[in-house]
């Protein structure tokens, strides 16, 4: 295990050090990752994305200003690569609506891993991931930086650049939006 | 409180991003209505279901960790070179500008600067000046010497006279070979008017 200081690491990847900028990688992989996989909706997609943002993050290092928050700078950089994926996605114009009456797994842009994986998750976490992943993208970015990676709205706000009070608004309409789509599952776990 | 803002302050509250000053009025509102209950049971529900899963075959990561490693090698020739950070080169560009517009003020006023009339200058010494004209006007040598000194200020406030302009006079026969014949006899008939003498015909 490396145990050098992030800003090391930062200033030796700024003079060029792939081994120290890998280093980086390996400490926010799972971060990133969980981005690109609530943004991408699939993990296919989401580790082609999540590679693309550090591949994306070496090649600016060099813009980085130390003094500012790492892991802030790779959200921005995770957030408007997969953005960009998103508009280049063909299969995004097509996306196939939710549906409450389709059985779990087969409403498309589900968080599923196939039967191995899926045996894992219950019926409800699925519907609210396939939920999550047919809103809007700028209420996901929002969703996926507080609730999935807990930032506070301010750093979430940062990230996405915006003010926080868009992201408590981006907050609050994904939740009534996700209210409403699973409102027949919460009732029925209620009774 | 209206239900809409309650469930908005909910959300809030959630995220950990509730005024502390309004969580009383939340919960308030909670108390005595039930469908705003039901919707926070709904938001809790959601919240604690929505956790990504972060069960990974073994060996995801190593491979993940591999494949980015030949990315970053493929890409390494492409990388920026570290520049300067953008805000010494905003420093930079900041410190050009100042210098641009200290050298423009700097030749408007070498080249426009206001110039001061005689009239203009001799308000601020008049209050001064006062006294000593009266006092000047029983004392001839005092009168005299202050009226050399008023004039010698003037002749250095006024503007040089062009050494190369001709000037000419009565005096100068320039003056009086310049002139049309035409001239030359109205000149004459005003001098026998005034004096009864003619000119230099």
């Amino acid at each position: 295990m490396d145990e050098r200081p992030e800003e090391l690491l930062i200033e030796e990847a700024r003079k060029g050090g792939r081994e120290a900028f890998a280093e980086l990688a390996r400490r926010h992989e799972r971060r990133v990752h969980g981005v690109a996989l609530r943004m991408a909706g699939n993990v296919s997609d989401a580790d082609d994305l999540a590679q693309e943002v550090f591949l994306m993050a070496w090649k600016a290092i060099g813009s980085f200003r130390s003094g500012s928050s790492f892991y802030t700078w790779l959200y921005r950089i995770a957030v408007n690569t997969s953005l960009t994926f998103l508009k280049k996605r063909v299969r995004e114009r097509d996306r196939v609506p939710f549906d409450e009456n389709l059985p779990v797994g087969t409403a498309g842009r589900g968080l599923s891993r196939g039967p191995e994986a899926g045996a894992a998750v219950n019926e409800l976490a699925a519907r609210i991931g396939e939920a999550v992943a047919a809103l809007p993208v700028h209420f996901r970015a929002a969703f996926a930086l507080v609730v999935d990676q807990g930032l506070s709205h301010a750093d979430a706000a940062r990230v996405l650049g915006c003010s926080e009070n868009t992201v408590s608004w981006r907050m609050h309409k994904a939740r009534r939006i996700l209210q409403a789509r699973l409102k027949p599952y919460l009732e029925e776990v209620r009774s | 409180m209206r239900c809409a803002t309650a469930r908005k302050r909910l959300s809030d509250a959630l995220d950990g991003a509730l005024r502390p000053g309004r969580k009383p009025g939340v919960e308030a509102h909670m108390r005595i209505c039930e469908p705003c209950r039901s919707y926070r049971d709904g938001l809790v529900r959601i919240q604690a279901g929505a956790a990504l899963p972060d069960a990974h075959p073994p060996g995801f990561w190593a491979a993940f960790e591999r494949g980015l490693d030949l990315k970053l090698a493929a890409g390494e020739a492409g990388r920026a070179a570290v520049a300067p950070p953008l805000t010494v080169r905003r420093r930079l560009a900041w410190a050009a500008a100042a210098a641009m517009v200290l050298a423009g003020a700097g030749l408007w006023y070498a080249l426009l600067r206001p110039q001061v009339s005689v009239t203009e200058a001799w308000v601020p010494y008049e209050d001064v000046l006062g006294p000593l004209v009266q006092a000047a006007e029983a004392d001839p040598e005092l009168a005299a010497a202050v009226d050399r000194e008023v004039r010698a200020a003037i002749d250095e406030m006024m503007p040089a006279e062009d050494a190369d302009a001709v000037v000419l006079s009565a005096a100068d026969p320039l003056f009086w070979e310049g002139l049309s014949d035409d001239e030359l006899r109205d000149i004459v008939t005003e001098l026998e008017d005034e004096t009864g003498r003619g000119g230099p015909l």
